[in-house]
């Protein structure tokens, strides 16, 4: 009874800390979820209004954007969604290292020099490791 | 211009190997869609260390249009390396991918951006099947592989120097028994060793 009243308050705790932890930074999504979201809110409106438009140099965004006033607007609204969380993904994945640097320092002396190795380093120390690097890794989708 | 523009180039796993289950997600459109995981997991690491160069493979190919590529010294060497291959469709006759393959395109960003994969670069090779001339097939390929490469490069951040497109049309499909197969038509991913 103790034990399962304990795992209850860490969740808790640890579900309280999710939320603190994503509200100090913008929640983040993988391309591949942004891109999904984009077929599903936008992909009738690129078959009607960007046809052939490359993806590229963020072409078909531009292309809907420009075409605003018949676009839907649920794909608007995706696309200035998907934007952000996706520059705050981008941010996050630039900032992990040195956000991370004191704790790899600390936390992960001896690990071979590379990336990929400190971030399965810190991955695993995670219960040791900084808020503020635990939201840069998760934020980075790194996680 | 023949009947054939390869509508799609499909990227399967080869020998369909791939661990099928696809990420169903909002706007997802068919199950067999490759997650990151297996993306990174597919690529990490090449087995054998060759240097290949993009300018040697598309120089082969393109003085040797219709003979095949298998044989070629420089294409050769791919069949060593680790690759993948991924299902991506495009507009009929057209570079454009539809928008039923972002997540596709996305997935694979994913994959190049995390740090198990980010020092290393890679080919993307373009195929269709055998419809149509040997010459226009390979220029479509090469274009729908740079189509490729430039939205990883722009939109998804992917730093240039990491990726490299190549063509090769219809001189190397899956299913030489049956080269107008759909299974031709794909992509491959190729780890070419680590960035410098």
């Amino acid at each position: 009874m103790r034990e399962m009243r304990r795992k209850f308050i860490s969740g808790a705790i640890a579900a309280v800390a999710m939320i603190a932890a994503g509200s100090a930074q913008a929640a983040t999504v993988s391309f591949a979820d942004a891109m999904s979201l984009m077929a599903r809110d936008c992909g009738k409106d690129v078959q009607t209004y960007c046809k052939g438009v490359p993806l590229a140099n963020n072409g078909v965004g531009q292309c809907l954007m420009q075409n605003q006033a018949k676009v839907s607007p649920v794909c608007i609204q995706t696309l200035a969604a998907v934007r952000a969380s996706l520059a705050a993904r981008i941010e996050a994945q630039d900032s992990v290292l040195k956000v991370c640097r004191g704790d790899a320092a600390r936390r992960c002396q001896g690990v071979v020099t590379s990336d990929a190795h400190t971030l399965d380093c810190l991955l695993k120390a995670a219960d040791h490791v900084s808020k503020k690097c635990n939201a840069a890794i998760t934020n980075a989708g790194w996680r | 211009m023949a009947v054939n523009r390869g509508m799609r180039m499909r990227f399967n796993a080869i020998g369909a190997a791939l661990l099928g289950a696809g990420l169903l997600l909002p706007g997802a459109a068919s199950a067999a869609e490759i997650t990151e995981v297996q993306i990174i997991n597919g690529l990490q690491g090449p087995a054998v260390t060759v240097v290949v160069d993009p300018n040697a493979l598309m120089a082969e190919v393109n003085a040797n249009v219709g003979k095949g590529a298998s044989a070629l010294p420089t294409w050769a060497q791919l069949a060593n390396l680790t690759q993948l291959v991924v299902d991506i469709e495009f507009e009929y006759n057209s570079t454009a991918i539809v928008p039923n393959s972002y997540r596709t395109l996305g997935a694979i960003a994913d994959a190049l951006h995390h740090p198990l994969l980010a020092r290393y670069k890679f080919l993307v090779v373009g195929h269709t099947d055998a419809t149509g001339a040997a010459d226009y097939n390979l220029k479509l390929s090469l274009a729908r592989a740079e189509a490729i490469r430039a939205a990883l490069t722009t939109t998804f951040t992917v730093a240039p120097g990491r990726l490299f497109a190549v063509g090769v049309g219809e001189e190397l499909p899956l299913d030489p028994g049956n080269p107008d197969a759909a299974i031709n038509r794909r992509v491959q991913l190729v780890n070419i060793g680590e960035v410098r």
